[in-house]
């Protein structure tokens, strides 16, 4: 028996080589607001549907296949956990910088020119509960990949008012023990909703002049649609089929945010005339720890008035355009962190 | 202070460009499928003419 708050997640923010062979040696550990463990599901299967035995019955069971669920990794918003959700959930990454602070740009990949084809980087994932002779868990997760994130901008006080949660996705090969002694909690530079210093949506500066303060929240989200990964020769796990491969299928960026409304709003505006522009929103904690997601060209889809706690509000959803020049959206981050989504050495 | 440098690999693989690791400088190349190398092991020499001499 063993309480929850026993649990140790960690995962490496170094990548892996390939799909198979663990990162066990840039390994951080982190806090997660998701309170479960990373389940594993074999799933047998049987011969019921199978006529010759007599009758309706199933008489035997069969291995099937390591059926993984997704798994949220939830956080505050920082840039340690930002660059890395963006890295890997995105996957074409540039690092500069010889010392800390480190400067990542982050876009998403093309399958033309990506290296890895359709495949993000992976990582692996630590899961421990009393680690030792007598652990009650202790395994590490081999082949994840980042399906998909959401982050959320809100108009409340605290660490809750920045938050994202990542969905990730394994193959079901794993090793217990793991053999990692998994580090103290790392120390993250979060970020909460006062420190914004530049919020511009298509043309309108939500922070400055006629619209600042009137920005209530904002909600993105990325889903790499992954297909699935079984395939012949994919591998095995305890006489289980495991998946290979994660390739992206269609993906989709979303981005919705809340306005209160105002004599002169310029987003309905901005929707009858089919206005696009960039949209850059920034965290900047102090000269080490910054985030920016820089949209190249968004249009807004929809702009809905509404009432958020008593105010008239507007709900607008945008349409990221790609740029030809620029593409869809870029990922500025500066952290303390090192080696986050680089290769092993 | 000026921004540190990167390599980029071109995705053809033919070219490596030396170029400022700035979000506005990296994006055009990133977006068209450039993709960051380690610096060459000799940066006196012209980066072309390494590949050419393998």
């Amino acid at each position: 028996m063993a309480n929850i708050n026993e649990l140790m997640d960690g995962w490496s923010y170094g990548q892996q080589t390939n799909i198979i062979t663990p990162n066990t040696t840039a390994i951080w550990r982190h806090t997660n607001l998701n309170t479960k463990p990373w389940a594993k599901v074999p799933v047998n299967e049987d011969d019921r549907a199978e006529v010759g035995k007599g009758h309706e019955f199933p008489t035997q069971l069969f291995k099937s296949h390591y059926n993984m669920p997704t798994y949220e990794i939830s956080k505050y918003c920082s840039s340690e956990f930002l660059a890395w959700v963006m890295a890997f959930s995105l996957g074409n990454v540039t690092v500069a910088g010889s010392a800390s602070p480190y400067s990542y740009i982050v876009v998403p990949a093309l399958g033309a020119t990506n290296p890895t084809g359709l495949e993000l980087p992976y990582f692996s994932f630590v899961q421990q509960i009393r680690p030792g002779g007598s652990a009650v868990l202790d395994e590490i997760l081999v082949g994840c990949a980042i399906k998909g994130w959401k982050l959320a901008i809100k108009n409340s006080p605290g660490r809750s008012s920045a938050t994202c949660s990542c969905e990730c996705v394994a193959t079901g090969q794993y090793t217990t023990p793991s053999g990692v002694t998994l580090p103290a909690v790392a120390t993250t530079h979060e970020f909460n909703a006062s420190m914004v210093s530049a919020l511009t949506i298509n043309g309108i500066n939500y922070l400055t002049g006629g619209s600042g303060k009137q920005f209530v929240s904002l909600d993105a989200s990325w889903e790499n649609n992954f297909r699935p990964g079984f395939f012949p020769g994919s591998g095995a796990q305890d006489g289980y089929q495991i998946q290979g491969r994660f390739e992206w299928g269609d993906r989709s960026f979303a981005v919705q945010f809340v306005v209160r409304v105002q004599s002169g709003s310029l987003e309905y505006t901005n929707l009858i005339n089919q206005t696009t522009g960039p949209a850059t929103i920034t965290f900047t904690r102090d000269a080490n720890n910054s985030f920016s997601m820089a949209i190249q060209k968004m249009a807004f889809a929809t702009a809905e008035l509404s009432n958020t706690d008593g105010i008239a509000t507007m709900q607008v959803t945008g349409t990221q355009l790609y740029d030809p020049t620029n593409g869809l959206v870029t990922m500025s981050i500066t952290t303390p962190q090192s080696g986050i989504c680089q290769a092993a050495a | 202070m000026s921004a540190p440098v990167i390599y980029l690999e071109s995705p053809q693989g033919d070219e490596i460009k030396e170029v400022q690791a700035t979000a506005a400088i990296l994006t055009p190349y990133l977006a068209a499928g450039w993709h960051q190398v380690p610096p060459p092991s000799s940066p006196a020499k012209p980066v072309a003419a390494l590949k050419e001499a393998k």
